[in-house]
C-alpha cells in the first residue's frame, strides 16, 4: 500500500510479521527494529525509517523493507521483509606466502563470520592492489570470488577465494628526459625525491616504482624549474615503458619555457615600514632570476617559526591581523612585476592573559615567567619564548604547552591569550640499596622540584607534599658500614618574589671511619668528618642579552681528622678549612624540552676563589717549603721507619702540612659549553667542551690536594669527600684517568648524537651515540689538549617523572689506562640522576 | 569471620543491603560503600534502587570522595526526577563540586563548574532549605575568582619595578579586574594599586618615545595627566579610604611634576 509521506497519519500498531530469507527469529528482528505492538506512530513517518535504520545498523541484514499489510480503523498491521547478509565461512588466499596470509586477514579484517557485502569485496580488492603497488609490484591483480555454502545450517554463508597475482617486482632501470636544455638530466633526477633509477651504490632509497610517489615527483620536477626562473615549465607527456627484464623505464618530455626575471617589486599598503625596510627583508632585486618559491619564503617561511621574513617582521611588532599577498601584475617580455599587497590591520594588544591546567603550580610561579602581558603589544617571538620558558621550568610537560589565541578582535585590535599547560610529576624519589665499595650501601634521596615551603605547616597542603611554589628541596641520606652522608639543599627561584634572583643553600655532613679492606671492618674511633654549608644567589641579567645568568656563592667546608691516616693527608690528626667564593656567568637558550633539548646552547664559566691568606698572614711559605723539602730528604735518608731521624722528619712534614692546609688557598676556573643542533627531524647533535684549572696564588704554599679533577667513568659525584670533581669520560672506569691525587687541569671534548624513541610525558626515552676524549694533567707544563684518552659508544636514557633520569652506556676506550699498554676496551656505565 | 566479611562473600543481595544500611547508619561509610558497590548492578531497575543509590552516593560524599559523589548524586537526580530526595541530591551534587574547588592560585576549572552547578540548583529550587547555603557557597567561589584575578594583577605591579618595567600589565589587569568584578570587595585595593602603578609608571617615564605603531608619544606628560585624573576618581569614590593619605601625597607630587609642563608652554 502506497502512502504519501507528507500526509502521515497516526495509527496504533497492530501485529508485526516478518518475512524473507532470514535465520533470525521473528521476535528478535522485531525487538531489533524497535517497533512495538500497541505503540502509537505516524505512518509514513520517522518511526518507520528509524526502524529500518536500526536494522541496517546491526549489519546483519540486506534489502530491508517495511510494508503495511492492512489497516483496520486506526490500527495498522506491518510486515518487515528482509534477508540475511551472508557470513564469511572460509577464506582461501592464493598467490602469497603463508606468513603473509595472516597479516592480510588482519589488515583487511577478513575474519570468519564477517558479513560479506559488495562493499567489502570492493574495498578488499582496492586495498590489496594498492598495498602491493606501494611495494613496487605495479602489475598486481586481485580477483575475489565468493561461493555460497549450501548445507544444513540455516545461516547464509559464503566461502571466499582471494587470488592475488603480484606479478614481478618492477624496478626503474632508467629515467629519460626529453626537451631539457637548461637543467641537465642529473639535476632533474635529483629533483625527483622518491623515484630513482637503479644504482647499486645508493642504499637509503630504493628504485622501486610507486605511482603516487612518481606523480608527486613530477610536481617536484616542475618546482625545480620554477626555482630556476622557468615559470612556464611543464611536462608535455610522460610514459612508462615496460622492459623485458622486470624493469621499466620512464620517459618524461618537458617543455622548459623561457627564463623569467623579477621586474619591479612594489609594496602597497605599508604604512608602518618603508619600502626600503621591506626590500631589505625581501632581498630580491630587479633583474634576479624569477623564483616563486623563494619569494614566498621571504614573505612567509612556514618551515622556520623564527625566520627573518616580512610576515614575522609584522607579527613580532604587534601586527597580528596583518596579511601579505604577492600578486603578479605584469609578465611582459618574461619580466615579472610583483606587487606585494599588505594589509597591516590594527596593531593587536593583549587584553587578558591566562593560564589553565596548573592544578599543582601556583599562579605566581607561572605568570612571572610569561612574556606576553596584558596591555602589551602582540609579538609572536614573545609567545614562542614564553612557551619555551614555561617548558624549562620543568613543572609542565614541555611537549604539551599550547598558546591559544582567544577572542581576536581586529576592529579593536585586541587579543586574549591562554596558555594551556599540563602538570607533570616533578618530584623524584631515590631509594636504593646495593653492594659496593666493600659493603652494603643504602641511599634515600628525595627531591621535590616544585616545593612550597610556606605550606609546610598546613595540613591540607599535603597531597602528598606541599607543592606549587616552584622551590626545590632535596634531601639525601647515604650510609654504609664505614661512612654516612647527609645532605640537604633548598632553592627559591625568585627570592622576595619581585625579581628573578635565585637563592639557594645547601648543608652537608659526611662522616667516614677508617676502613680496612682486608678485614672489612671500620674503626669507629678513627674518623674523618666533613661539614659544609653554601649560600648562593643567581641573578638573570638583561645585558648582553636576557639569556645570561650571573651567579655568586659563598661556601665553607671543614675537614676534621681524628687519627685518620690515608694518602690524602700527611697528618692524621688535624683540620682544614675551605672558605671560598664562587662567581659564575652562564648563558642558556636551549629549547624546548629540558630533558631533550633540540636547539640552542648553554655555556658557563665559573671561578672559585679563596682569600689569598698568604699575602697578609705573615707566614714565610718559602721557608716552610724549604723545610719541607729538607724534611723529605731526611726522611728518605733514614734507615728504617723506627729511626729517630725518620720519626722527627715525619713529624715536621705533618706540622708543615697542617700549617699549609689550615685554611685552603686556591683558585679554580671551569668552563663548559654545550650546543644542540637538529640534524634531521628529532635527530640532535650535541657537541660539548669542558675545561678546568686549579691553581695556587702562592707557589711555595702549593696547589691544594682538595678540589681536584678526576677524569673517567660515569661522572656521578656520589662519593666525593674532598670537593673533588668527577668528570665523565665513558669507556673507562670511574676516576681512572687521573692519578690518585687528582689532576689540577683537565679538558674534555665530546660529540653526542641523540635520537628520541618517545617523548611522552610519562616516559621520555632517547638513544645516543657518543665520541669523546679528555684527560687531566698534573700541572700546566704537562698540559696538552691533544694528548687525550678517546672513547666511543652507545647508550640509552629513560626519564620518568618519579625516578628522574636513568640510563646505561656502553663505552669503548681506545687508549690504555695510565700504567697499562693495551687499549682499555669496553666498559658499562649506569647513569642515575640528571647530568648537567 | 566477622559479619561484615560474611556479608561481603554472601550471594544474598538482601543481606548485603541490610548490613550496608546498618553500617551506613553507624557512620561506617567506607564499609557500607563496599557492600553497596557490590549490589548496585543487581538492584538496577528495582524499586529499592532509589534508596540504595541515594545511600551509595552519600557514602562517597561522607568518604570525601567528592569526584565520585558529585557524579553519583547527579546520576541519582537524573534517574529519579520525582524522588523526595531530589532536592537534597541536587544540592549535594553541586556541593561536591564546591568541595573540589582548589585554592585560588591554581587552575579554577572546578570552581567555575561548581558555580554553574550551584547556580543551577538555586534556579531549580529557589525556596529550598539549602538555597541560603548554596548562595553563600557561590559567593565564596566568586570571591576566589576575584582574588585570583586581583593577585595576578598585583604581581604584575610587584615585578614591574625590578624586572619587567611593565607597569602597563598591572594597569591593564586591574582595569580588567574592575570591569569583570564591579561589585568586588577588593575594589578599593584594586583601584589603589592601579593608581600606584600609574603613578610609578608616570614618574619613571621618559619624556617621549617614537613608536612604529602609534607614532610619537609624549609618555611622561600623558601618564602624569592620566594618573592625576585617576587619583581624583579614587578620592571621590573612596573619601574615607585607608589609602587616602598616600593618595593625597601622590597627587601632590604629580601636581609638582605637571608644573614643569605648564611653565614651559
Amino acid at each position: 500500500q502506497e502512502l504519501e509521506y507528507s500526509n502521515g497519519k497516526k495509527y496504533i500498531l497492530g501485529d508485526i510479521s516478518v518475512s524473507g530469507n532470514t535465520s533470525f527469529s521473528e521476535q528478535t528482528i522485531i525487538t531489533y527494529s524497535g517497533l512495538r505492538k500497541g505503540k502509537e506512530m505516524t505512518i509514513p513517518g520517522e518511526d518507520i525509517s528509524n526502524a529500518i535504520k536500526k536494522l541496517w545498523n546491526s549489519k546483519l541484514f540486506n534489502d530491508i523493507e517495511v510494508y503495511i499489510t492492512k489497516i483496520e480503523g486506526d490500527v495498522a498491521y506491518l510486515q518487515i521483509r528482509l534477508s540475511d547478509l551472508p557470513q564469511l565461512n572460509e577464506l582461501k588466499i592464493n598467490g602469497v606466502k603463508k606468513g603473509k596470509k595472516e597479516s592480510i586477514i588482519k589488515e583487511a579484517k577478513l575474519n570468519k563470520g564477517v558479513k560479506v557485502t559488495e562493499n567489502l569485496i570492493t574495498t578488499t580488492k582496492n586495498f590489496l592492489t594498492r598495498k602491493y603497488k606501494k611495494d613496487g609490484f605495479i602489475n598486481t591483480k586481485v580477483h575475489i570470488n565468493t561461493i555460497e555454502v549450501k548445507d544444513s545450517i540455516e545461516t547464509a554463508r559464503v566461502n571466499m577465494v582471494l587470488n592475488i597475482d603480484k606479478g614481478e617486482k618492477v624496478k626503474i632501470k632508467n629515467i629519460v628526459f626529453n626537451g631539457n636544455e637548461v637543467l641537465n638530466d642529473k639535476k632533474l633526477r635529483k629533483a625527483m625525491k622518491n623515484t630513482k633509477k637503479i644504482n647499486r651504490l645508493r642504499i637509503l632509497k630504493r628504485s622501486k616504482f610507486i605511482d603516487s610517489a612518481y606523480q608527486a615527483d613530477l610536481g617536484h620536477l616542475i618546482d625545480k624549474y620554477k626555482e630556476n626562473g622557468y615559470r612556464d615549465a611543464r611536462i608535455i607527456s610522460d610514459s612508462v615503458i615496460i622492459n623485458n627484464d622486470k624493469t621499466i623505464s620512464l620517459k618524461i618530455d618537458v617543455n622548459e619555457g623561457e627564463l623569467y626575471t623579477f621586474g619591479d617589486i612594489t609594496f602597497i599598503g605599508n604604512t608602518v615600514y618603508t619600502n626600503e625596510q621591506l626590500s631589505r627583508l625581501l632581498r630580491i632585486r630587479k633583474g634576479d632570476t624569477y623564483n616563486g618559491i623563494e619569494l614566498q619564503k621571504r614573505i612567509a617561511d612556514n618551515s622556520k617559526p623564527d625566520a627573518f621574513d616580512i610576515t614575522n617582521q609584522y607579527q613580532n611588532n604587534g601586527y597580528l591581523f596583518s596579511s601579505i599577498n604577492p600578486v603578479e601584475v605584469s609578465a611582459d617580455n618574461n619580466v615579472i612585476d610583483i606587487e606585494i599587497r599588505i594589509s597591516e590591520g590594527k596593531p593587536a594588544y593583549f587584553n587578558s592573559v591566562s593560564v589553565v591546567g596548573n592544578d599543582k603550580t601556583n599562579d605566581h610561579v607561572v605568570y612571572r615567567e610569561i612574556r606576553t602581558r596584558p596591555g602589551q603589544l602582540y609579538s609572536k617571538a614573545n609567545v614562542v619564548r614564553t612557551v619555551r620558558e614555561l617548558g624549562q621550568l620543568g613543572f609542565f610537560d614541555a611537549q604539551e604547552i599550547s598558546p591559544n589565541f582567544i577572542n581576536p578582535n581586529p576592529n579593536e585590535g585586541t587579543i586574549d591569550m591562554e596558555y594551556a599547560v599540563k602538570e607533570t610529576g616533578s618530584s623524584q624519589i631515590e631509594l636504593q640499596g646495593g653492594y659496593g665499595g666493600g659493603g652494603f650501601i643504602g641511599t634515600l634521596g628525595l627531591s621535590f622540584n616544585n616545593f612550597s615551603i610556606k605550606d609546610i605547616f598546613k595540613k591540607d597542603a599535603y597531597k602528598p607534599i606541599p607543592m606549587g611554589d616552584g622551590q626545590k628541596l632535596a634531601l639525601r641520606l647515604q650510609a654504609s658500614r664505614f661512612y654516612q652522608t647527609y645532605s640537604f639543599s633548598f632553592s627559591e627561584p625568585w627570592l622576595g618574589g619581585k625579581r628573578p634572583v635565585q637563592f639557594s643553600t645547601s648543608l652537608s655532613h659526611t662522616k667516614q671511619f677508617l676502613y680496612n679492606p682486608s678485614t672489612r671492618n671500620a674503626d669507629k674511633s678513627r674518623s674523618f668528618n666533613i661539614t659544609g654549608i653554601t649560600f648562593g644567589l643567581a641573578k638573570r641579567l638583561s645585558v648582553p642579552d636576557d639569556y645570561f645568568t650571573l651567579s655568586q656563592a659563598v661556601s665553607f667546608q671543614r675537614y676534621d681528622l681524628n687519627n685518620y691516616n690515608t694518602g690524602l693527608f700527611t697528618f692524621g690528626d688535624g683540620y682544614s678549612n675551605n672558605l671560598s667564593y664562587t662567581i659564575g656567568l652562564s648563558r642558556n637558550n636551549t629549547s624546548v624540552d629540558p630533558i631533550y633539548p633540540t636547539a640552542g646552547s648553554s655555556f658557563g664559566v665559573t671561578a672559585k676563589l679563596s682569600i689569598p691568606y698568604s699575602l697578609f698572614n705573615g707566614v714565610d711559605y718559602d721557608q716552610l717549603s724549604e723545610d719541607y723539602d729538607d724534611a723529605l730528604v731526611r726522611r728518605a735518608n733514614a734507615t728504617s721507619t723506627a729511626d729517630r731521624e725518620y720519626i722527627e722528619a715525619n713529624k715536621q712534614i705533618t706540622e708543615i702540612d697542617q700549617e699549609r692546609y689550615k685554611w685552603l688557598e686556591f683558585y679554580k676556573i671551569n668552563f663548559k659549553g654545550d650546543w644542540y643542533t637538529q640534524l634531521a627531524k628529532d635527530l640532535v647533535l650535541r657537541p660539548s667542551v669542558e675545561f678546568g684549572f686549579l691553581g695556587a696564588y702562592n707557589n711555595a704554599r702549593g696547589v691544594i690536594p682538595f678540589e681536584r679533577f678526576f677524569v673517567g667513568g660515569d661522572g656521578l659525584g656520589n662519593y666525593s669527600l674532598d670537593g673533588r670533581e668527577s668528570i665523565q669520560l665513558r669507556g673507562y672506569p670511574n676516576q681512572s684517568l687521573s692519578n690518585q691525587d687528582g689532576g689540577t687541569i683537565y679538558n674534555k671534548f665530546s660529540l653526542e648524537l641523540r635520537y628520541p624513541v618517545t617523548l611522552k610525558a610519562s616516559a621520555k626515552i632517547y638513544a645516543l651515540g657518543f665520541l669523546e676524549g679528555g684527560a687531566s694533567y698534573d700541572n700546566f707544563r704537562d698540559y696538552n689538549p691533544f694528548n687525550i684518552k678517546r672513547s666511543a659508544g652507545l647508550g640509552i636514557r629513560i626519564f620518568m617523572p618519579a625516578f628522574g633520569l636513568l640510563g646505561i652506556d656502553f663505552g669503548h676506550g681506545f687508549d690504555p689506562l695510565p700504567g697499562e699498554t693495551v687499549k682499555h676496551g669496553w666498559e658499562t656505565h649506569f647513569i642515575i640522576g640528571q647530568q648537567f | 569471620c566477622s559479619e561484615y566479611q560474611k556479608a561481603l562473600k554472601s550471594e544474598d543481595i538482601a543481606v548485603k543491603f541490610k548490613l550496608g544500611e546498618d553500617l551506613y547508619n553507624e557512620g561506617k561509610f567506607a564499609k557500607a560503600n563496599r557492600l553497596f558497590a557490590q549490589i548496585v548492578p543487581s538492584y538496577r531497575g528495582k524499586p529499592q534502587a532509589e534508596k540504595l543509590m541515594y545511600l551509595y552516593s552519600n557514602s562517597f560524599y561522607q568518604m570525601k570522595d567528592y569526584y565520585v559523589a558529585g557524579y553519583q548524586f547527579e546520576r541519582f537526580a537524573s534517574s529519579y526526577p520525582s524522588s523526595e530526595k531530589l532536592e537534597e541530591a541536587s544540592f549535594f551534587s553541586a556541593k561536591s563540586y564546591y568541595m573540589l574547588s582548589p585554592v585560588y592560585s591554581k587552575d579554577q576549572k572546578e570552581t567555575k563548574d561548581a558555580i554553574e552547578k550551584l547556580q543551577e540548583f538555586i534556579n531549580l529550587f529557589p525556596d529550598s532549605q539549602y538555597a541560603e547555603e548554596a548562595n553563600k557557597l557561590v559567593q565564596e567561589l566568586d570571591f576566589k575568582l576575584e582574588k585570583k584575578a586581583f593577585e595576578i594583577a598585583k604581581q604584575y605591579k610587584e615585578i614591574a619595578p625590578g624586572y619587567t618595567k611593565d607597569f602597563n600589565a598591572a594597569i591593564k589587569s586591574f582595569d580588567n579586574f574592575l570591569f569583570d568584578f564591579p561589585g568586588s570587595s577588593l575594589r578599593e585595593d584594586a583601584m589603589f594599586y592601579k593608581l600606584d602603578a600609574m603613578y610609578q609608571q608616570a614618574m619613571n617615564s621618559v619624556e617621549y618615545k617614537n613608536t612604529i605603531q602609534e607614532g610619537l608619544l609624549y609618555l611622561k606628560k600623558d601618564r602624569l595627566e592620566n594618573a592625576k585624573e585617576f587619583s581624583n576618581t579614587f578620592k571621590k569614590t573612596f573619601t574615607n579610604s585607608k589609602y587616602i593619605e598616600t593618595v593625597n601625597e601622590m597627587s601632590g607630587t604629580i601636581e609638582e611634576e605637571l608644573q614643569n609642563y605648564s611653565t614651559k608652554s
